[in-house]
């Protein structure tokens, strides 16, 4: 179900795009959720159906904001790694770059939150930052939107 | 762009989504752009032709659009730099290095007429593209040559006070000291082992000067020869300008000379106040100069660029969180950006737990519209103008663009074979026309569909989508 909706929203009309291709993201984002109910009507429980919105969410952000964005990368690896793969082939470079230091606390926060935030240098960082928050907010508008007009009717 | 084609009544928070968020797309850029210009144009009194350039090299959003162009913007932000430089200097020359390449003109952009004069390969639009996303016309190393060996977070105040011309960013650097300061040394320490690069410019810097050491290596041994043919035109240029201070007075840093020059910098000190002679290189090494006052250290310099990277990056992010303009301080700043991505992650969690909620609801739209766009996978190309409108809605949706959206957002949502006839079209038909039709009718799609969804079963649905296939235009 999940690698569907991943291939989806790859063969469609991704070009690298920015955030503001919102329509690009909203049509993923409902493709998505369409696959998600099609996929054994909801599998049983809200909450199970509620991580696989929420993984179709971050899928869809990802894939519109291209590939050009380390982060965008970074949240694709990070979501198709999880389908239960056990045996993880031996990357040759996992860590690219491993930035020095970590000793500022919230430097380290932050790359906690962005995706692939542990290999960047910290200017990359704030600039991943950025557009991570830009495709996040967007991405939670759109949600929004869906939610209000589906309760509206 | 389309806002007033929303429907308004119980739609309304939908519309308003639409409606806000292009504009809010747009919001984080334009502010930003008037107050990074802004706050350039502040020290950069001298052209006025510079205005339009900044208020575009400060869209960080446009550089992702098209590869080809990021070219132009790195060569935008270059212009710009390089103009703001050439007004503190009362210099005509950088006009004429122009043929070189360098975007050092009166004319904002352009770049079409100088690109060809780059060696634009893949490694370089690609940190092109990196570079010109954060207005790093700042970058361009507005620093001055310095007099004084110390190097001290003092001293930049002093120095930016000093120095309005070409000062861009009135940042408190220390507190990034620290953490620049151990980026700073992994890259000099990098860079002393013999790699060519000395400076980080933008681009290197974007991807780091560790990461990037392959294909900037590769292009600056490709470019090693340009470089130099390059580098001495410009000396050129400037010597009559600069009387005999040229050697000492700039710290160009490219390839080969990098060395040497860093001796001659450290050695020599100019008394030139105000004047930076900053170029922006072709392959976007930036020629960074030693401000008065301060530390022509090359590793100074280098962090200088690099703090000033960083501060950019923080201001534009200042302008994407909100309620982050008049917090000051990198500190704070820093922990109100991740309390702001902590609680977006959280409304993403909260959101789609409501979703799943709700979704069952819908289910029964969804599947009628796949079914019957499944059917009908190939929707013909007529003009959107031609729709029938005897779309029956409840809420009445006056444009026929509406009709139209909701077809091609119901069946371009639906359907694989035809997401690939719609890519097949637009790349056959120049993948232009396609997004810019398509685009401005997705705005207030989103409704539309929902109401589908939320209407799957009105019995006028099945015509309502056989006139939609038939009149769908890409």
């Amino acid at each position: 179900m999940y690698r569907r909706s991943f291939k989806d929203t790859r063969s469609s009309l991704g070009s690298p795009n920015p955030n503001f291709s919102k329509p690009m993201v909203a049509l993923r984002f409902l493709r998505a959720l369409s696959l998600v109910r099609r996929s054994g009507l909801g599998a049983c429980s809200p909450s199970y159906r509620a991580r696989g919105i929420r993984r179709a969410a971050y899928a869809c952000m990802a894939a519109s904001a291209g590939p050009r964005r380390a982060w965008s990368r970074a949240l694709l690896r990070k979501i198709r790694r999880r389908p239960g793969r056990g045996l993880r082939r031996p990357r040759a470079v996992i860590w690219r770059h491993r930035p020095v230091g970590g000793g500022d606390r919230l430097e380290v926060a932050l790359r906690r939150l962005v995706p692939g935030g542990g290999c960047m240098e910290y200017c990359r960082l704030l600039e991943e930052a950025a557009d991570y928050v830009k495709c996040l907010a967007m991405q939670v508008r759109l949600m929004q939107t869906i939610v209000d007009s589906a309760s509206h009717v | 762009m389309n806002e007033n084609k929303f429907v308004l009544n119980s739609h309304h928070d939908g519309g308003e989504w639409q409606f806000n968020t292009p504009a809010m797309s747009m919001v984080p850029l334009l502010p930003n752009a008037p107050s990074l210009a802004g706050g350039l144009m502040n020290q950069i009194t001298r052209s006025s032709y510079l205005s339009t350039p900044m208020v575009e090299v400060f869209s960080p959003g446009q550089w992702n659009h098209h590869p080809t162009s990021s070219p132009n913007m790195a060569l935008g932000e270059s212009n710009f730099a390089s103009t703001s430089s050439i007004n503190s200097i009362p210099v005509g020359k950088p006009v004429a290095i122009s043929p070189r390449g360098m975007l050092v003109s009166t004319e904002p952009r352009i770049f079409p007429t100088s690109l060809p004069h780059f060696p634009v390969d893949s490694a370089f639009v690609e940190r092109a593209a990196r570079f010109s996303c954060f207005g790093s016309g700042n970058f361009s190393g507005i620093n001055f040559f310095g007099s004084s060996p110390a190097m001290a977070p003092s001293n930049n105040e002093g120095i930016g006070d000093q120095v309005q011309k070409d000062e861009l960013l009135q940042v408190d650097h220390e507190s990034f000291n620290g953490s620049t300061m151990k980026n700073q040394g992994d890259q000099n320490s990098q860079i002393g082992n013999g790699e060519s690069r000395v400076v980080i410019f933008p681009e290197d810097g974007l991807e780091g000067n560790t990461g990037s050491t392959d294909a900037a290596l590769n292009s600056s041994s490709s470019d090693r020869g340009v470089n130099k043919r390059r580098k001495t035109v410009p000396d050129i240029e400037r010597d009559p300008v600069q009387g005999g201070r040229q050697s000492s007075s700039e710290t160009t840093k490219e390839n080969i000379e990098n060395k040497q020059k860093v001796e001659q910098i450290n050695s020599k000190q100019t008394e030139k106040n105000g004047k930076d002679n900053s170029e922006f290189v072709k392959e976007g090494y930036v020629h960074v100069r030693a401000r008065r006052g301060q530390a022509t250290n090359s590793h100074s310099l280098a962090e200088r660029v690099r703090r000033e990277k960083i501060s950019e990056r923080m201001k534009y992010l200042q302008e994407l969180v909100p309620g982050c303009s008049k917090v000051t301080g990198k500190a704070v700043m820093l922990d109100e950006i991740i309390n702001y991505v902590q609680s977006l992650q959280r409304q993403v969690e909260f959101l789609s737990m409501k979703l799943a909620a709700v979704n069952p609801q819908l289910d029964f739209g969804i599947e009628g519209l796949l079914a019957k766009n499944l059917l009908r996978a190939h929707g013909s190309s007529s003009s959107a103008t031609g729709f029938s409108p005897e779309m029956i809605y409840p809420q009445a949706y006056p444009s026929q663009h509406n009709l139209v959206h909701t077809g091609i957002s119901a069946m371009a949502s639906h359907s694989d074979t035809f997401r690939r006839a719609i890519s097949t079209q637009s790349t056959a038909s120049g993948y232009k026309e396609s997004p810019l039709q398509v685009q401005p009718m997705h705005i207030p799609w989103n409704e539309e569909l929902i109401t589908q969804m939320a209407y799957g079963a009105n019995p006028s649905n099945p015509q309502n989508m056989d006139s939609k296939a038939d009149d769908f235009a890409i």
